[in-house]
């Protein structure tokens, strides 16, 4: 398990070309991640992640640049990097999904990596996971009794 | 509701120097760039710049003590940044459903 990285691995009763239309196809975007997109399935090919609210159609934006796009098994992309910049491994998250037949359905592996060099240790570490820098030993356990202890007063 | 991601935020907690200070401020109820600077293998002077990271992101505040400036975790903003941070893997989660839902949803209707 590679430092730095969300991993989830999970079944899903439908094949792999359906799994894959669901989770790269902007009309499945909509719907799974709330989500309007232009992307197309083309290596480099750029685009935007627009969420709407209330008050405006485009509320929060992100820029997505399409890395892989091997149907039915691979599709990965890179997104929350600044809008005036190209994404690259040190500037954004790289999102992964693997695709494998099995059984009938499809065993669907997702990483999500980049927090190491955004900053984000804290958010691996909040996924219990046991490599920890120095220092943390001390804060997490910390922390975690000092939030319970804010939502406890709150 | 998306990952609003604020930047600045994780920028200034993804540093080990900082987040040992916020760690010492929490322990202690605060302190000062001196105090911290006993506490740390680093100088006065950089624990100070680090106290200035922290504070632009609202992380620490600060009050007037003496020759020195006295700097407190701000609750709310750590409170913020912890909720967002465990967000991360939840709205994952989230999302994961969905698109097994979606996809078995469309599976059931082709295999009628």
């Amino acid at each position: 398990m590679e430092y730095g990285t969300i991993e989830r691995e999970f079944h899903i009763d439908a094949p792999p070309e359906v799994v894959f239309d669901v989770i790269s196809s902007p009309v499945h975007i909509r719907e799974w991640w709330d989500a309007e997109t232009d992307i197309e399935l083309v290596s480099g090919a750029t685009g935007e992640l627009v969420w709407a609210d209330e008050a405006t159609d485009r509320a929060h934006v992100s820029p997505i640049t399409v890395v892989e796009a091997q149907p039915p098994r691979l599709f990965s992309f890179r997104w929350v990097y600044p809008d005036d910049a190209a994404a690259a491994p040190d500037n954004s998250l790289l999102v992964t999904f693997r695709l494998a037949a099995s059984d009938r359905g499809t065993v669907v592996r997702m990483t999500e990596a980049g927090f190491r060099e955004k900053g984000w240790e804290i958010a691996v570490l909040e996924e219990q996971y046991t490599e920890h820098v120095t220092g943390w030993d001390l804060f997490l356990p910390r922390m975690a009794e000092y939030v319970k202890h804010l939502v406890s007063v709150q | 509701m998306t990952t609003a991601i604020n930047d600045d935020l994780w920028s200034a907690i993804g540093d080990p120097t900082r987040r040992r200070m916020l760690d010492l401020l929490l322990a202690d109820g605060g302190g000062t760039a001196t105090t911290l600077s006993e506490q740390l293998p680093v100088t006065r002077q950089a624990v100070a710049k680090h106290l200035g990271v922290l504070d632009r992101v609202g992380l620490v505040h600060v009050t007037p003590a003496g020759r020195e400036m006295r700097y407190q975790v701000d609750d709310a903003q750590l409170a913020r940044a912890v909720a967002q941070l465990s967000q991360v893997g939840a709205t994952w989660d989230a999302r994961l459903r969905r698109i097994k839902l979606i996809a078995e949803a469309i599976q059931r209707s082709t295999e009628q």
